[in-house]
């Protein structure tokens, strides 16, 4: 059982001029599966890694139980990993490559036997322990990848992108199966992914990193409903939130000459803020379409997404003189069609950003 | 042809005519002591150098998987020894290295207060393997480096996350990864040591501790004993004893790796 910290953590690659992580601060609880997001590049694995002790951390400190682990190596941290591409000893079985950490331990080998065998009844792995994982499918490699973590259990698992290289049914069943195994365990998890529907269907808490600075960290839901700034809003959600830059005018936000509904709270934040440029995000969820006659913003269909469930039309309007692409979603089995005219109406929160980016309010 | 001539008696001086042996020839090869004990001299030779190669190649290979200033300008000048022709590297050694009047070895061992030895004469047999090693030892390092960064190096973050010493990580991870790679290289340098000539010509020209089975077969036919017929006998039962050999050596080998593994 084991609590993280990151405190002022960075990672400056040799020959490179910007931090791959910049200054991560990041508390993360005991027994929390805490999923680190973003798109590629922005330094998740780096991040991963200086907790894991194979990275070198340039700047401040990583802790694991209050204990500062930033110049210990990995076998001194207790930690578990599971490699994107699982990273199993090709030449050793399933059992040696589950029980290759205890063995380094030197656990005696009934003991190591019998928690191999339990690991693998967890896993449904028992009828593959004898075979290389080179005669395993993907799935069972990534279970064996878990297997060789569970064994050990260790204070901390860290994920990289575990599921990333199975098909797209077994992501999302193997998905569940992680979480609950998570959760069943207790054991405190690092998860890094770059799929935002991964994060929010797994995390207990998300932490959003973007040029390896982080950007927020929150629950699924309150990623979902405040969005600390432009880029988590344009990151987070699928499909995207429609972020348009809007100007003020006689101190009101503008979409193709509607006024912007906000909060009372909100527009008192906006009179005392300078400028005239803000951004405006609303999801295609709070948008709708009106029924002709209606005083919304007139557009034309250029696309239907038809789901089943719900559908997502493209609507082109007009907005401070340039054409403009909103998402707008739909009931399922839609009778709009491409080429019809309609008026699109607010229908939920919206978010405002500053001129900096950060959020003013809904 | 060869297999033919190696059932007749075939002398060409003086000449006779060609007369079938059968077996005779073959009977002959395992009674003669001089091919006796040039086939132990052949396997000697072989099996030292092989084993000293390969060792010595890991060695390097490993000091050289890793990066630093110069890289590939040392890997260029470990690997000549390997481009030399076998005669010139053996006249090399013969002259300058093991020289007893100019050999830099035995300047060496006079610095330290050793007299001079003339290694080709009193040790022919090892030095021989020693110039084997020294012009083997660069192919084997190559082959093993190329094993070594075809390891994939999650694989050995793995290792290190699970908590391995760096020498548990070679002993159970890098070399069972090795295995094909050495074998590979134990297979290419048996055959062809087994039938070193050049060497072992320009430096001793054979003799009781260095005459091998190739150069005895040179000496039994155009070197001066013309018998074409015996000669060609030996030359096959060397061909049959090096796949023999080289399947045999093979399989021991696996076997202590795989012993590793347990
Ligand atoms: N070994 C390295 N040497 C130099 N730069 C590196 C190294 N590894 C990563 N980087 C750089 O650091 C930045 C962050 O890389 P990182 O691998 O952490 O990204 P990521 O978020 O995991 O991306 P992905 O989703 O593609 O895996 C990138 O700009 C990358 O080019
Ligand atoms: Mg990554």
């Amino acid at each position: 059982m084991a609590e993280v910290r990151f405190e002022a953590a960075s990672r400056i690659y040799p020959g490179s001029e910007t931090p791959a992580v910049d200054e991560l601060n990041l508390d993360i609880a005991d027994g929390e599966l805490l999923v680190l997001v973003g798109p590629s590049g922005s330094g998740k694995s780096t991040a991963l890694r200086m907790l894991a002790g194979l990275e070198f951390i340039d700047k401040g400190s990583v802790y694991i139980n209050d204990k500062d682990v930033t110049l210990s190596p990995p076998q001194d941290r207790d930690i578990a990993m599971v490699f994107q591409n699982y990273a199993l000893y090709p030449q050793m079985t399933v059992a040696s490559n589950m029980g290759f950490a205890l063995k380094q331990a030197g656990v005696p080998k009934d003991e190591r036997r019998k928690r191999v065998e339990e690991a693998a009844r967890i896993l449904d792995l028992e009828p593959y322990l004898d075979r290389k994982p080179k005669n395993l499918s993907g799935g069972q490699r990534q279970r064996v990848a878990m297997g060789r973590a569970i064994v050990r259990s260790p204070q901390v698992f860290l994920m990289d992108e575990p599921l990333s290289n199975l098909d797209a049914k077994l992501r999302v069943q193997t998905r569940t199966e992680l979480a609950d195994l998570q959760a069943r365990l207790g054991v405190t998890t690092v998860y890094v992914t770059h799929d935002q529907v991964e994060a929010m269907t797994m995390g207990h808490r998300v932490a959003v990193l973007d040029h390896g600075k982080l950007q927020q960290v929150a629950r699924p839901r309150d990623l979902y409903s405040k969005p600390m700034n432009r880029f988590v809003a344009g990151f987070i959600g699928s499909p995207a939130m429609n972020i348009i830059d809007v100007e003020r005018h006689d101190g009101v936000l503008q979409l193709a000459g509607q006024p912007v509904p906000v909060e009372m709270s909100t527009a008192d934040a906006l009179a005392s803020t300078d400028g005239s440029s803000f951004g405006l995000g609303v999801r295609p969820e709070h948008l709708a379409l009106i029924g002709d006659g209606g005083s919304g913003i007139a557009g034309e269909v250029t696309v239907v997404e038809e789901l089943g469930s719900e559908a997502f039309v493209h609507v082109a309007t007009e907005h401070q003189g340039e054409r403009l692409t909103l998402v707008v979603r739909d009931e399922g089995e839609t009778s709009t069609q491409r080429g019809d005219n309609v008026q699109v109406g607010f229908n939920g929160p919206t978010h405002i950003f500053g001129p900096d980016g950060e959020r003013v309010g809904s | 042809m060869s297999l033919y001539y190696s059932f007749t008696k075939w002398t060409v001086t003086p000449p006779t005519p060609r007369t079938w042996t059968g077996i005779g020839n073959y009977t002959d090869a395992f009674t003669n002591i001089f091919f006796r004990r040039a086939a132990v001299t052949s396997i000697v030779m072989t099996v030292t150098a092989v084993v000293l190669s390969v060792l010595l190649g890991t060695l390097i290979a490993l000091l050289l998987d890793r990066k630093f200033f110069g890289q590939g300008f040392v890997r260029t000048l470990i690997l000549t020894p390997f481009l030399i022709m076998p005669v010139v590297a053996g006249l090399v050694w013969k002259n300058q290295m093991f020289s007893a009047a100019f050999g830099v070895l035995n300047w060496v061992l006079n610095q330290v207060g050793i007299e001079s030895i003339e290694f080709a004469t009193k040790y022919p047999r090892w030095a021989i393997v020693g110039v084997l090693v020294w012009q083997w030892t660069p192919f084997m390092m190559l082959i093993i480096l190329a094993g070594l960064q075809g390891q994939s190096s999650s694989v050995l973050e793995a290792a290190k996350v699970d908590g391995a010493s760096p020498r548990a990580t070679f002993f159970q991870i890098t070399l069972p990864h090795l295995r094909p790679y050495i074998e590979l290289g134990v297979l290419l340098g048996s055959i062809y040591l087994i039938q070193v000539f050049d060497h072992i010509f320009v430096m001793t020209g054979g003799g009781p501790q260095s005459t091998n089975i190739p150069l005895f077969v040179y000496q039994r036919s155009i070197g001066g004993g013309w018998r074409f017929g015996s000669a060609s006998a030996f030359s096959i039962v060397v061909v049959v004893a090096t796949i023999i050999l080289a399947t045999f050596g093979l399989r021991v080998l696996s076997g202590l790796l795989e012993g590793e593994e347990a």
